[in-house]
């Protein structure tokens, strides 16, 4: 157990020690990179473990909030798919960040980001999940602004910011609600604070629980960028693109699942079938995937098209986790994470051997420059479109075959998601990799160092082997049956059908082109979601609001109600003036007068 | 030993006066006070800490100090901590160093006497005797439209004193003493027909000492136009009066009246927190900015005080709103000490002219991020613990049975204030720190050492009561 | 012989005499002597009261008299003083009228 109370700490002290001791030294990436070292090895060491463990964070009579940690399938593998994805993007940013002035203050974050995610992961009760959940939110705002001094970088921190608070708002409330019905914040308590509420009150069971879901979801919608929240990610992409592996594509964007199953997981899978809020969830998800996918299609930067691929594989698993399938979720959350970050990685080094060039129509040809990083993005382009015995291809399968049961019409929006996953990914392999080079930068470019290199070789291993059931069964946060992971049927024949028309359209229509054939302004523009919310919500609404009452406040409130008073005072003040004459005897006059006055009422007035 | 903790910041003041080295003399003293008031917050408990004077034999009036409860010497830890970083972050004026660091000395013992006192009429006076140099100091030291804003000040913290005196005095009538642990023994002679009115007075009065919404307009242009120490120390310090008040005397003494104004509390607090909300996120400046923001707080810890009144014997409310006090006492000090850093530095707190200055002052920025993410309270710094209590706390008769009631519902709202709160935070730090530097920042220097060591002392605080709040409310029980 | 009304009467008159002379005077240093006029009421009524209310061995109650006493020698130094600041008033504003005396308007 000692272990685990370790493996959430370490990151923190190191993130503290760059920050307070080492900024000058140059000792902070290596410091940092040894601690994801130690944390990946201390997750390994945990795997299988199932134990928990906790200490009052605040105690107040008989009520307390625990700092606690739970062991179990779901935390040590999700700590693997952490700490490994961890390890690799640490090793990475050595070589990608070796010419950044503010290294140390890249790794600081970090490691700053390795602990809060840590702490959401391990979290045994809902106030540690926030707590963290808050934790990451800050260190991803901290990593999107890296280079604050570009105004597009810092505006994109604010925005991811404050998405996830608009988020948050909901999970507090949710949180809340929560403890109101169960009488507990830790996950080993809720169940039977939930089934004692639900035998008291089986009339509203549904509808209050449902409420209470819904609100935590809005968590998961922020951080996991679902609509109408997932306007921060592909913005999020100005941070350093290892950062973009490791926060926006494998773990922070994940933990919007891993939450949801979690809650799940603790209140019993039967509480959740039938209930309208998994409706709302799997409906949620189905629409973000085909919206992101959609606007992936017409993404001319490579990191753009993958982050829009994110957000549509994250549709995904919140789908199958809405459908009450949730280890269909998790296990696509433990493939994806794998080969989305190589796939991020690759892009990394791509754009650093292209001198920071992203537009992928200045790319191309690039397969024979760098081998190696073009075959390894070959395998993780492969495993997201899920060709058949990639690691995606099992999940992919999974999450297919729960909407397959569930709902027919989520099957199907799944399915087109399915065509055109590997068109966008074609697209942008076809246009980048393939061809001729389009741009000074794209010819000079090489094959990078060996430290890219290395994260990128083994990821590409985990990508096609992570889901395989020895694999899968043993690391990912799920609880999974080995024998039913690979199924022919119906689903796979469509699911295999997308893909082949999705490769082959996608093909036809960019194999040797110069410029993008196609172009609908509507898809670039990203349905003008962006726009509507900063033209209308941010500028309109909230500031023009907040000038009215700002008005108000300064010329009602303050103007009549506040300077009426005082200007009262002041009147009153002139009128007693009138009688400060100055005059002394008159003075000594009304002195007298009170003087007899007071004589009076003392002799004359009992 | 507590008469000791009062009286040294006046014995250092007149000292100032005859002629001390001002700073040094300040400084001095605020250390030993805070070394003092450390001790007493850990050992409130033994009882050695009561200190008694008889003054009038009848009424009975003693300038009596004590600690009633924990309460008490969490504020006087506030107060000590806050008036050391007030002393250790404020440049004087040149050739005004004795009424600069005087008038800051006054106040802490102001503050300092009022959070001690167990007699009612020196818990009153004390208060009073606080104000009179904060209005000096604004209206001579100040900047910007100092008369003005103390002018405002001044009126409405005399009328509200004055509302908030009839209440007292009604109250001390009805139970026949000034004492104030002989008028909570005595709260079944307040009959309920009173309550309501004591209660009202309570509320109004104690209120304008807080700038509970709609009497708040004069705290943001004070603050804005205070010097650093008046502004950490009113903000930071002796607003908290108010709401210590209301713990102290209205929650035990008329709870039934206080249930009677519950719905328009609610509303009030709501207009704190949302409508002053919206207008901080209109401020163009970063101090007024400021000056709204703590405003706009102030609706959580009313929110506290609102889920005691309804619900009564809720130990987490009464632990939330003094921890959510003590936080956003230290945080908004260390911002508007910060703040005047940035004005020293670039000349202005414009925010339309500031912009990248995280690249030549990047110690500044940090400290300055620290002290904004505090404030909208991220976990791991103290007013996450204060705000995540008082959500508990206005949850806590809340099960899922019977619907949301009205504290709850507000509470939801005021959740809502968390996100108001990062929108205007989060602009400020973007258009002050972030972007490419400009004319008045390309040059600003940064923190020296000594400039650090009170930001260090606050943050330090900050992050003790954020990572482990069970220090805090160890004292508390 | 006289009775304690006969006293208070006239103490009564003088003390009206000089508080006459006290609002309504415009010199200065009839205004004062005024003054002395009201204090020598209030001396004539405390020895009246000393005369006729006498201690319990049937003397008189001396604590009047030498409450007169310390009267007069006050009195006598306050005249001193005061006399002075008139000189100094007249020196400074050159006017001892108190028409001209107005700087305590407000």
């Amino acid at each position: 157990m000692n272990l685990a109370w370790i493996l959430l700490f370490l990151p923190l002290a190191i993130a503290a020690a760059n920050q307070l001791i080492l900024k000058k030294t140059g000792l902070a990436p290596l410091l940092s990179t040894a601690s994801a070292l130690g944390t990946f090895a201390l997750a390994v060491m945990l795997l299988g473990k199932n134990e928990t463990s906790h200490f009052a964070w605040a105690t107040l009579g008989d009520f307390s909030i625990n700092i606690g940690i739970k062991l179990d399938q779901l935390s040590t593998g999700m700590m693997i798919v952490v700490t490994g994805i961890g390890l690799l993007v640490h090793v990475f940013s050595l070589a990608y960040m070796k010419e950044d002035e503010a290294k140390a203050r890249y790794f600081t974050s970090l490691s700053l980001f390795m602990f809060s995610m840590t702490g959401i992961v391990l979290a045994d009760n809902f106030i540690m999940t926030f707590i963290f959940w808050e934790l990451v939110g800050l260190s991803s705002f901290l990593l999107i602004g890296h280079w604050y001094q570009k105004n597009s970088a810092a505006d994109a921190a604010k925005k991811a910011f404050l998405c996830n608070r608009i988020g948050d708002f909901g999970f507090m409330v949710g949180i809340l609600m929560l403890w109101g019905i169960t009488g507990h914040l830790g996950f080993d308590q809720m169940k039977s604070g939930l089934a004692a509420f639900q035998a008291a009150n089986p009339a509203i069971f549904s509808s209050v629980l449902s409420a209470a879901v819904l609100c935590i979801f809005c968590g998961a919608i922020g951080k996991s960028a679902q609509l109408p929240l997932h306007v921060w990610l592909p913005d999020a992409m100005e941070g350093p693109t290892p950062v973009s592996a490791l926060i926006h594509a494998a773990t922070m964007v994940a933990a919007g699942v891993y939450m949801l199953f979690r809650l799940q997981f603790t209140l019993g899978f039967e509480a959740f079938e039938a209930l309208q809020a998994s409706t709302v969830i799997a409906w949620t998800g189905g629409i973000t995937a085909l919206v992101a996918a959609l606007m992936a299609t017409q993404q001319n930067d490579i990191k753009r098209v993958l982050a829009y691929s994110t957000l549509s594989q994250l549709g995904y698993m919140v789908m199958a986790v809405g459908l009450v399938h949730g280890e269909a979720g998790m296990f696509h959350l433990f493939t994806h994470a794998w080969f989305k970050a190589l796939l991020f990685l690759g892009s990394g080094a791509v754009i650093y051997a292209c001198h920071h060039e992203q537009d992928i129509w200045k790319m191309g040809g690039l397969l024979k420059k760098m081998p190696i990083t073009g075959f390894t993005f070959l395998i993780g382009f492969a495993a997201l479109i899920a060709v058949p015995y990639t690691s995606g291809f099992f999940s992919k399968e999974q999450i297919l075959e729960a909407a397959h049961e569930k709902e027919p019409i989520l099957f199907w929006i799944a399915a087109v998601v399915a065509v055109l996953t590997p068109f966008y990914m074609t697209r942008l392999y076809v246009v980048a990799f393939l061809g001729k080079n389009r741009s000074e930068n794209a010819s000079h470019a090489h094959e990078v160092g060996p430290l890219m290199l290395g994260p990128l070789v083994i990821l590409a291993v985990l990508g096609v082997i992570a889901g395989f059931p020895f694999v899968a069964s043993k690391f990912a946060p799920a609880y999974l049956q080995p024998e039913h992971l690979v199924h022919l049927g119906f689903v796979t024949y469509v699911s295999v059908g997308a893909l082949a028309i999705g490769v082959l359209t996608g093909f036809m229509v960019y194999a040797g082109k110069e410029k993008d054939p196609i172009s609908i302004p509507l898809l670039q523009n990203r349905f003008y979601v962006d726009g509507f919310y900063d033209n209308f919500i941010v500028r309109y609404f909230q500031d023009t609001f907040a000038s009215i009452i700002a008005f108000f406040d300064e010329w009602v409130i303050n103007g009549l109600i506040v300077n009426g008073l005082s200007r009262s005072a002041e009147s009153l003040g002139n009128r007693f003036r009138l009688i400060q004459s100055g005059s002394l005897q008159g003075y000594a006059f009304v002195f007298g007068l009170g003087v007899l006055i007071v004589v009076y009422f003392i002799v004359f007035g009992r | 030993m507590l008469a000791l903790l009062v009286t040294l910041p006046i014995a250092a003041f007149i000292a100032i006066l005859f002629g001390a080295p001002a700073r040094l003399t300040a400084i001095a003293a605020s250390a030993i006070n805070l070394a003092l008031g450390l001790y007493a917050a850990i050992t409130w408990q033994c009882g050695c800490w009561t200190f008694s004077l008889p003054v009038l034999a009848k009424p009975s009036l003693h300038l009596a100090f004590g600690f009633a409860d924990g309460m008490s010497a969490v504020m006087i830890l506030l107060s000590v901590i806050v008036t050391l970083a007030a002393v250790l972050s404020g440049k004087a004026p040149e050739g005004k160093e004795k009424l600069y660091f005087g008038s800051s000395l006054l106040i802490s013992a102001g503050a300092l006497g009022a959070f001690a006192a167990t007699d009612l009429f020196f818990f009153f006076a004390f208060h009073e005797l606080a104000l009179i140099p904060t209005f000096l100091m604004i209206g001579m030291l100040g900047r910007g439209d100092r008369r003005e804003a103390a002018w405002k000040i001044t009126i409405y913290l005399g009328l509200g004193s004055m509302v908030l005196l009839a209440g007292l005095v009604w109250l001390a009538n009805l139970t026949g003493t000034y004492d104030m642990a002989l008028m909570v023994k005595a709260a079944h002679q307040v009959d309920p027909a009173s309550q309501k009115g004591i209660a009202a007075l309570l509320l109004v009065g104690f209120g304008t000492l807080v700038s509970l919404f709609p009497f708040h307009s004069w705290a943001a242009p004070a603050y804005a136009s205070a010097p650093a120490p008046v502004a950490m120390l009113h903000a930071g310090v002796l607003k908290k009066f108010g709401l210590y008040g209301l713990l102290r005397l209205a929650i035990p003494l008329v709870p039934e009246g206080l249930q009677f104004w519950l719905t328009p509390l609610l509303v009030l607090l709501l207009g704190n927190i949302l409508w002053v909300g919206w207008v901080t996120i209109s401020q163009k400046r970063l101090d007024s900015m400021l000056g709204n923001s703590s405003v706009m707080h102030m609706g959580y810890i009313f929110l506290a005080i609102a889920a005691l009144i309804a619900f009564p014997a809720n130990p987490l409310a009464q632990s939330a709103a003094v921890v959510l006090m003590f936080a956003h006492g230290i945080s908004i000090a260390l911002l508007f000490g910060l703040a005047d850093r940035i004005e020293r530095s670039t000349g202005t707190l414009d925010l339309q002219e500031l912009g990248g200055l995280a690249k030549s002052a990047p110690g500044l920025a940090f400290l300055f991020g620290i002290a904004a993410m505090a404030s909208i309270g991220l976990p791991g710094l103290a007013n996450f613990s204060g705000e995540i209590l008082v959500f508990l706390a206005a949850f806590k008769s809340y099960n899922g049975t019977s619907g949301l009631g009205p504290v709850q519902i507000t509470c939801i709202l005021s959740i809502w204030g968390v996100v108001i709160s990062a929108v205007y935070m989060l602009r400020a730090y973007r258009k002050t720190f972030q972007g490419p530097s400009v004319a008045a920042t390309a040059n600003a220097d940064d923190l020296t050492l000594a400039d650090r060591i009170p930001a260090t002392l606050l943050i330090i605080t900050l992050f003790a009561v954020g990572l482990y709040p069970n220090l805090l409310l160890n004292l508390l029980k | 012989m006289a009775s304690l009304n006969d006293y208070l009467l006239v103490s009564g008159l003088l003390f009206a005499i000089g508080l006459a002379g006290v609002v309504v005077r415009r010199n200065i240093i009839v205004v004062f002597m005024c003054l002395e006029l009201m204090l020598s009421a209030a001396n004539l009524t405390l020895v009246a009261f000393s005369r006729f209310h006498p201690a319990a061995n049937g003397l008189p109650d001396y604590n009047g008299q030498m409450l007169v006493f310390f009267v007069i020698t006050v009195a006598a130094a306050e005249v001193a003083v005061g006399l002075a600041i008139i000189v100094a008033l007249y020196r400074a504003r050159q006017t001892i009228h108190t028409d001209d005396l107005t700087s305590l308007k407000g």
